[in-house]
C-alpha cells in the first residue's frame, strides 16, 4: 500500500495562500519528505539504485550516475524535476506519475534552494511521530449538537470540510450488540436488550457502558487483545512444543485490566516487575510477558543461539507493541527508512540481555527457569504426601538393601534377583514413572502451579555487542543499554526498569499514541494510523493527526486509565453511527477513512465461539485458571513430532470462553486458527480477517458448534411456551442476532423449520443421534437423556440454531 | 496494482448493488445466485481465485515431497569413492575448522571419523545418474529428473531448518512456500483448497503447522492438512444425525438469509461468505470423491503400492496426482523419519523402502498422463548428513550413524522446462563441501516461484512496515536447470 499525502489542514492552506501559495517554500516535513520517502524503496543510501540516494541533501546534490539530482534554485535545470514531470528520457517514479500538485511542491522546494529538515511552520525537523504530543484544541464545528465529546468534533470537522453528514445513530438493538461485543466479547441477553430499548432516559447508553466496563468479562475481552501483543501461548513452540506453565500470566492480564491498573504500571510490571523494590507475587507473574517467546530444546542445538533469538524477539516486541516502529529491521543493518541505527537495536538488546535463561547445553533441562512456585495449599499437601511416600519407600528400599548385604548370601541367588528387592523397586518405579516431557511434566509427580517469570542474573552482567549482519557469532562493537537518540531528548540507560519507565514517561512520543491508535483500530476496523505497527517514514500518516494527539495526551493526563479511554470512545457519536454502507460516499471516501459511518467487522476467532456460547446459554462464565480442552476434531493434534494429549473437557470446562482454550503453538486449535487467531510466533498488532470455506465447514459440522446449536434449540423450546413457532423463532433470533427478524427473514426460517420438522419426524432415529451429541459432553450424561419421542422437535430447532449460528450477521459486529 | 489493492478494491466494490438496482426482489436475487448468474462477476473474487502470474509460467502445479529429518545423501545419491577409501580415518581438520554441527558435544570429545557407505551404487539410464541399492526405482527414472547437488542451508536443527526451507526464515511466523504461491496466483480448483498438506511416516514433522502456516498472509492461504484415512479434511463430514436432506436445506437457508442481509447492508463481505459456503458445500462432495481409489485401475494402485484406506506415503503420492488433476495448486507431502544419528543401516532401509517405489511411480504416472509438463515435482529434506560417523553406543550398540550436515545436500526436481537427466552443482571428494557455484535454499525457492511464473523479488507482502518475500534478501533463479 502506498503512503498517501496528508491532506493539508484548512489552517495551513489559508496560511500558505496568504503567503502566495505559488512561491512560498513548501513545508519540508509535511509536504516534501513524504514524497521523497516513497522513493526510498529504491533510492535509500543502502540501495542507491543508479547510484542515487534521496535520504539526505548531500546525497541529492551529489546525485547518481546521471549527475546531480537537483540544482538548488533552478527547478528547470534539475534532473529530479525533469524525471517527475516525465518530460525527458528519465521518467520517475516508475508506474503511476506524481500529480501536478505534487510536482509543484517539488518545484517550489528546489526553487527555494532545497531546504532540508526545516519546516516553514514549526522549525522542527523530527518526523511527526517522534515529536512529543501536545494537546490540540478541538476544532469548531457547525453541528456542535451532534458531538458527544471532543472526539466527535475532530471527526466532524473533517466531514464538514467535505460537506458530508455523519450517519444516523445505529438502532438501539444494534448499538447494544455492538458495544457488548466490543467491551465484553459476549452477546447481550434478551432481558438486557429489552431493558435498554425501553429505557428512554438521556443517559441510558452511559448506564450500559458503565455496566459493561464494570463486568469482569471486560478484562477477558481486552486481555485477549493484549495477549496477541504478548504472543501468549500455552506451549514452547519449535520442535518439541511442550506444554508450558504460564496461564497465571494470562490471568494477571485479565485481572489488571479489570482493576483498571494504570497503563503505565501495567507496562512497567510486565517489562521489569522483578526489578521493582520488593516485588509482589503479582508483579513477578507480570514479567511472564518477556517469557512468552518460543523455546527450543530439541536435541543438538546451540542454546545460546536460541537465547539470542528470544532476546531479539523481546526487542522487536518492544518496538512493535509500544513504539509502533519496525525496530527489528535494525537487527542486521541500520534501518533503511527511520532514524534507527543497528547500534541502537543492540543498545535496546542490552537492556534485555542480562536475564536468567539457559544458554549452555548443561542447562538443557532447566529451560523453564526461572519460575515462581505458586502451589495451592491442596497441591502442596498432595506434593508433600507424594514426596513423603517416595522418601519412605526409598528409605525402606535402602534399609532392605543394607539388610540383604549384611545377610550371608548364597552364590546361586544373586542380589538383583531377590524377590523382595524387585517388588520394592517396582512399587517405587510405578509411582515415579515418567509421563510426557518437560520440567514438571517429566515425572508422575503431582503438578504444582508455577509460572515462568523474568529475573536478572547475579554477578557481572553479560556484555552486549553488535552482531554483525545479525549473526550472533560475529561480534562487533560493544554497546551499553540505551534508547534510540531520535526518540528521546535525553539519554536513557540502566536496567530494564529504566527502559520501562521511559516507555511510559510523558516525554515518550510514541507509547500513548501507539496504544490509543490500537484501541481505535479495535473499534473502527483500522487505526487513525492505518499502519498500526509502523509510525515511521514508511507507514501511513494519520488520517486525523490532531485527534490522535488529543487522545494520547488525554490518556496520559487521565492517569493512563484504559477504562476512561474506552468510555470516551464508545460514548462518542462517531462510534454510535450506523454501519450501513453509504453508496453515495463510494467515490469521495472509498475506504471510510473519514468515518462517516461505522464498519461491519467480523468477530475475532475466540469471540465467534464466545458469542455462540452466550446465544446457546452454555457459557461457563468462570474467570481464569488453567487452560481447558473443548472438543476439537479427531486428528487435529497429529501434525507434530509429538502428538499432544487433548483430554477433552466435560462439564463446565467444556464451555469456557475461547481465551481459555489450551493453545499449542505447533498444533493450535483448528477453529481458532481458521478464524485468524495469531500463531503466537511473534507479536501480533492486528489480526487479518479472512473469509474461507474452512470456516464454513467448522461452523456447519464441528462438534463444538453442533452442541451450541442443540443447546440454542433446547433453550428456545424451554423458554417459550409450546405451539407458538413464531414466538419461538423470534426468540431464537433474538438470542443469536439480538434483534427481531424482518418479515422476509421470519418467513424464510418458518419454511425451513417446517421442512426440518417433517424430515426429522420421518427419521426419529437420526434426530435422536443428532440431539444426543449434547449429552455426550455433559459431566452427567444421564441427566441430559432425551427420548425418541422428543427428539424430532428438538432436532428441528437444532437446525434453526445451526442456520442462525452460520449467518454472516451472527459472526459480524454491525 | 498490487494484490493488496485488488483485495481492497474488491471489498469496496458494489458493482452488483449498482448494476442490479436497489429494488431487486429477494426471489430474483436468490434465483440468480442459484443458477450461477451471480457467481463470477458480481461476487468479490475469492482470495483463492486464479490470478495472473508475473510472466508465462512453466508449470501450473507443484508436488513437493518433503523428506523430514534429513535424508542421508551419501547412502542414496552422492557416490564418493574417495570417502570409501578413507573409512574410519579421523576427518581432516581442514574441513572441520569453523564448522558448527548439531550435537557438537559428541564431536568435541572424540574427533569424528569418516564413514564409508555400505550401500552398493550404480549408474542408471542415459544420464548415468548414480543411485544406491536403497533407491533403485528412483534410479530407474533418473533420465526423467534433474539432480541438484551441494545445496546449502542456514541452520542445523530440524525445526528451524524445516522452517527455513518452507518460509525462508529460521523463525516461525512467515508464510510458507505454498502460501506464497497461492497468494501469488491463486488456485484452479473450485472444489478443493489451493494448498494441501499430506503426512505419513509415523509422526508429524517437527515444527508442525508452522511449516504450512500462512504467516502474516490471510489464513485463506494456509496449507490445509488432508488425510488419506478418515475425514480427509477436518470437519468435512456432515455431523452425526444430520440427514443429507437437512444439510442441503440448511445450506439453502443460510445462503438465502445471507442474501437478505446483503440486500439490507450492501456489504460485499457477505457475498464472499455466500461464496465460501458454496465452496464448502462442493468440498463435501469433492473430498470423498478425491479419496475414492475405486476409480483407479489395479495396475495404477500396484505401481504406487497404494492400498485404499491406509495412511501411507504411497497413498499420498497417488492422492497428490489426483489433486493436481483437480487443479490444486500446491501439494506438499511430508514423510518422516529420516533422522539417522545412531544407525544409518536398518532404519534407513525401512524408510527408503517406503518412499522408493511410490516416488518413482508418481513421476512415471505423471509422465505417461502428460501431466509432468504442467507439474513441478520436488524431492528433498531440510538438510543432509555428514560424511563422518556419529556413534551413539547406548541407542544403537555397535552401529554408526551420521550427523546433520548443512553444506552439501541434494534435491531432485522435474517438470516444466527442467532438463531431465541433467545435474547441476557438485560436492567435493568426501561429500563434505559443495564445489562450483554455491546453491542456497533461497535459490531453490526463487527457482520454484520462477517456474510458477512468479518473480521472487516482486512477490512481496508488507507486514510490520516492511515488504517481506519468500527469499528474504537472497535468492537467484537456477537457470542452468532449464532446457
Amino acid at each position: 500500500m502506498s503512503a498517501k499525502l496528508p491532506r493539508r489542514s484548512l489552517v495551513a492552506l489559508i496560511f500558505s495562500i496568504s503567503l502566495s501559495a505559488q512561491t512560498a517554500p513548501p513545508d519540508f516535513a509535511k509536504e516534501v519528505q513524504p514524497l521523497l520517502n516513497s522513493c526510498l524503496t529504491c533510492h535509500s543510501s543502502q540501495l542507491a539504485t543508479g547510484g542515487l540516494a534521496l535520504d539526505s541533501r548531500e546525497a541529492l546534490l551529489k546525485g547518481g550516475s546521471r549527475g546531480a539530482a537537483v540544482t538548488p534554485g533552478h527547478p528547470e535545470q534539475s534532473l529530479l524535476i525533469e524525471a517527475v514531470k516525465r518530460t525527458g528520457e528519465l521518467k520517475m517514479p516508475p508506474g503511476k506519475a506524481l500529480d501536478s500538485q505534487q510536482v509543484a511542491v517539488l518545484e517550489r522546494w528546489v526553487q527555494a534552494g532545497v531546504p532540508w529538515g526545516e519546516t516553514a511552520a514549526a522549525g522542527d525537523a523530527k518526523p511527526w511521530a517522534f515529536r512529543v504530543p501536545q494537546r490540540p484544541e478541538a476544532p469548531n464545528v457547525q453541528r456542535a449538537d451532534w458531538a458527544q465529546n471532543p472526539i466527535d468534533r475532530f471527526i466532524l470537522a473533517k466531514l464538514e470540510a467535505k460537506d458530508i453528514a455523519p450517519a444516523a445513530e445505529a438502532d438501539k438493538d444494534a448499538l447494544l450488540r455492538r458495544v457488548t461485543l466490543d467491551l465484553t466479547g459476549l452477546l447481550p441477553t434478551p432481558q438486557q436488550i429489552e431493558a435498554f430499548v425501553a429505557d428512554n432516559s438521556p443517559n441510558a447508553f452511559d448506564k450500559v457502558v458503565d455496566r459493561l466496563l464494570a463486568s469482569d468479562h471486560y478484562g477477558e475481552r481486552w486481555g485477549r487483545h493484549w495477549l496477541d501483543l504478548a504472543r501468549y501461548a500455552d506451549s514452547d513452540g519449535y520442535s518439541i512444543d511442550g506444554p508450558r506453565p504460564i496461564w497465571k500470566y494470562r490471568d494477571w492480564v485479565v485481572n489488571a485490566l479489570n482493576a483498571d491498573k494504570p497503563f503505565s504500571e501495567f507496562v512497567i510490571e510486565q517489562i521489569a516487575g522483578d526489578l521493582l523494590p520488593n516485588p509482589t507475587t503479582d508483579q513477578l507473574i507480570a514479567t511472564g510477558f518477556n517469557r512468552n517467546t518460543p523455546l527450543n530444546y530439541e536435541g543438538g542445538i546451540d542454546q545460546e543461539q536460541y537465547r539470542i533469538e528470544a532476546v531479539a524477539d523481546r526487542v522487536a516486541t518492544t518496538g512493535s507493541a509500544f513504539m509502533g516502529l519496525t525496530i527489528g529491521c535494525a537487527r542486521c543493518h541500520d534501518h533503511k527508512y527511520d532514524p534507527l541505527k543497528q547500534k541502537e537495536f543492540y543498545q535496546l538488546f542490552a537492556f534485555y540481555n542480562n536475564t536468567v535463561e539457559i544458554s549452555t547445553l548443561d542447562d538443557r533441562y532447566k529451560f523453564y527457569e526461572p519460575t515462581l512456585d505458586l502451589r495451592t495449599p491442596k497441591e502442596d499437601a498432595e506434593a508433600k504426601a507424594y514426596w513423603s511416600q517416595v522418601n519412605a519407600l526409598s528409605a525402606e528400599l535402602v534399609n532392605y538393601i543394607e539388610e540383604l548385604q549384611a545377610r550371608p548370601r548364597n552364590e546361586s541367588e544373586p542380589l538383583h534377583k531377590d524377590e523382595g528387592l524387585l517388588a520394592r523397586m517396582t512399587t517405587l518405579r510405578n509411582i515415579m514413572r515418567p509421563v510426557g516431557i518437560g520440567a514438571s511434566y517429566r515425572w508422575k509427580k503431582p503438578i504444582v502451579t508455577q509460572s515462568l517469570i523474568t529475573r536478572e542474573r547475579d554477578g557481572e552482567p553479560r556484555e552486549t555487542y553488535i552482531h554483525v549482519g545479525g549473526d550472533f557469532l560475529r561480534h562487533g562493537e560493544r554497546v551499553e543499554p540505551g534508547v534510540p537518540a531520535a526518540l528521546s531528548s535525553k539519554p536513557v540507560t540502566g536496567s530494564r526498569l529504566d527502559l520501562a519507565k521511559w516507555l511510559v514517561s510523558r516525554d515518550n512520543p510514541l507509547t500513548a499514541r501507539v496504544t490509543l491508535n490500537r484501541v481505535w483500530q479495535r473499534y473502527f476496523g483500522k487505526g487513525i494510523v492505518e499502519t498500526e505497527n509502523d509510525f515511521g517514514a514508511m507507514g501511513n500518516p494519520p488520517t486525523h493527526p490532531e485527534l490522535l494527539d488529543w487522545l494520547a495526551v488525554e490518556f496520559m493526563e487521565s492517569g493512563w486509565s484504559q477504562k476512561a479511554m474506552h468510555r470516551l470512545i464508545v460514548t462518542s457519536a462517531t462510534y454510535r453511527q450506523s454501519s450501513a454502507s453509504r453508496p453515495e460516499l463510494e467515490e469521495v471516501d472509498p475506504y471510510n477513512s473519514l468515518l462517516a459511518r461505522q464498519s461491519r467487522i467480523r468477530l475475532d476467532a475466540e469471540i465467534v465461539r464466545d458469542a455462540a456460547l452466550s446465544a446457546s446459554g452454555l457459557l461457563a462464565p468462570e474467570l481464569g485458571g488453567p487452560g481447558v480442552y473443548p472438543p476439537i476434531p479427531a486428528g487435529a493434534m497429529a501434525a507434530t513430532q509429538i502428538t499432544r494429549d487433548w483430554p477433552t473437557s466435560t462439564g463446565p470446562d467444556r464451555y469456557r470462553r475461547g481465551l481459555y482454550t489450551v493453545f499449542f503453538r505447533q498444533s493450535p486449535p483448528p477453529s481458532l486458527v481458521l478464524f485468524d487467531a495469531p500463531n503466537a510466533a511473534e507479536t501480533c498488532t492486528r489480526r487479518v480477517r479472512s473469509n474461507s470455506p474452512l470456516q464454513a465447514l467448522t461452523l456447519l459440522n464441528d462438534q463444538a458448534f453442533l452442541e451450541f446449536a442443540i443447546a440454542l434449540g433446547k433453550r428456545t423450546l424451554e423458554d417459550v411456551p409450546a405451539d407458538n413457532d413464531r414466538a419461538r423463532l423470534d426468540y431464537a433470533f433474538l438470542l443469536a442476532l439480538n434483534r427481531v427478524p424482518l418479515a422476509g427473514e421470519r418467513d424464510r426460517l418458518s419454511t425451513y423449520l417446517a421442512k426440518e420438522r417433517a424430515e426429522y419426524q420421518a427419521q426419529p432415529a437420526m434426530a435422536l443421534e443428532l440431539v444426543s451429541t449434547l449429552a455426550a459432553g455433559s459431566a452427567d450424561p444421564d441427566a441430559q437423556k432425551i427420548t425418541l419421542a422428543e427428539a424430532p422437535e428438538l432436532a428441528a430447532w437444532t437446525s434453526v440454531g445451526r442456520v442462525l449460528l452460520n449467518l454472516d450477521d451472527f459472526m459480524t459486529r454491525e | 496494482m498490487t494484490f493488496d489493492d485488488k483485495i481492497l478494491r474488491a471489498k469496496t466494490r458494489r458493482h452488483f448493488f449498482k448494476d442490479a438496482g436497489v429494488g431487486i426482489g429477494r426471489v430474483a436475487l436468490a434465483s440468480m445466485m442459484a443458477d450461477g448468474a451471480l457467481s463470477a462477476k458480481d461476487i468479490p473474487p475469492s482470495p483463492m481465485a486464479a490470478k495472473e502470474p508475473h510472466f508465462t509460467p512453466q508449470v501450473k502445479n507443484v508436488i513437493y515431497l518433503f523428506m523430514a529429518g534429513g535424508p542421508s545423501q551419501l547412502e542414496m545419491f552422492d557416490y564418493k569413492p574417495v570417502l570409501q577409501k578413507h573409512d574410519g580415518e579421523v576427518a581432516p581438520d581442514s574441513i572441520l575448522d569453523g564448522k558448527r554441527f548439531a550435537f557438537m558435544g559428541t564431536f568435541a570429545e572424540n574427533k569424528p571419523r569418516l564413514l564409508a557407505t555400505k550401500r552398493e551404487f550404480k549408474q542408471y539410464g542415459q544420464s548415468g545418474m548414480w543411485a544406491s541399492d536403497l533407491v533403485p526405482e528412483i534410479g530407474s527414472v533418473g533420465d526423467d529428473v534433474a539432480m541438484i547437488r551441494g545445496i546449502q542451508t542456514d541452520n542445523f536443527n530440524h525445526a528451524p531448518a524445516k522452517c527455513f526451507m518452507n518460509t525462508g526464515s529460521i523463525r516461525f511466523g512467515r508464510p510458507s512456500m505454498g502460501s506464497w504461491a497461492t497468494y501469488g496466483i491463486g488456485s484452479e480448483s473450485a472444489d478443493l483448497p489451493g494448498f494441501v498438506v499430506l503426512q505419513s511416516g509415523g509422526r508429524g514433522p517437527r515444527g508442525g503447522a508452522g511449516l504450512w502456516s500462512s504467516g502474516f498472509l490471510p489464513t485463506a492461504y494456509q496449507g490445509v492438512p488432508f488425510r488419506s484415512g478418515g475425514d480427509p479434511i477436518l470437519n468435512l463430514s456432515t455431523a452425526p444425525g444430520v440427514t443429507k436432506a437437512s444439510q442441503a436445506e440448511t445450506l439453502d437457508a443460510i445462503r438465502e438469509m445471507n442474501l437478505l442481509q446483503y440486500e439490507n447492508d450492501g456489504d460485499p463481505e457477505i457475498m464472499t461468505r455466500v461464496a465460501a459456503y458454496e465452496m464448502a458445500y462442493r468440498m463435501q462432495t469433492s473430498g470423498p470423491d478425491l479419496i475414492d481409489f475405486g476409480q483407479e485401475t489395479q495396475e495404477t494402485l500396484d505401481m504406487y503400492g497404494a492400498k485404499p484406506g491406509e495412511a501411507s506415503y504411497a497413498n499420498n503420492c497417488l492422492l497428490a496426482r489426483r489433486m493436481i488433476e483437480r487443479g490444486v495448486r500446491f501439494v506438499q507431502l511430508y514423510h518422516a523419519d529420516w533422522d539417522h544419528h545412531a544407525d544409518i543401516g536398518g532404519p534407513l532401509e525401512k524408510v527408503t523402502r517406503e518412499i522408493d517405489r511410490p516416488t518413482a511411480a508418481l513421476i512415471k504416472d505423471l509422465k505417461q498422463r502428460g501431466l509432468l509438463d504442467d507439474t513441478l515435482v520436488i524431492w528433498g529434506g531440510e538438510f543432509g548428513r555428514t560424511p563422518m560417523a556419529e556413534v551413539r553406543e547406548q541407542e544403537a550398540p555397535g552401529k554408526q550413524g551420521r550427523n546433520h550436515h548443512i553444506d552439501a545436500f541434494p534435491m531432485l526436481m522435474t517438470g516444466g522446462k527442467i532438463r531431465r537427466g541433467h545435474q547441476i552443482g557438485g560436492t567435493d571428494d568426501l561429500g563434505f563441501n559443495s564445489v562450483g557455484e554455491k546453491i542456497h535454499v533461497h535459490d531453490i525457492q526463487a527457482t520454484i516461484l520462477h517456474m510458477l511464473g512468479l518473480d521472487h523479488t516482486k512477490l512481496t507482502y508488507t507486514f510490520q512496515g516492511r515488504p517481506f518475500r519468500l527469499t528474504d534478501v537472497g535468492g537467484r533463479v537456477l537457470h542452468d536447470l532449464f532446457a
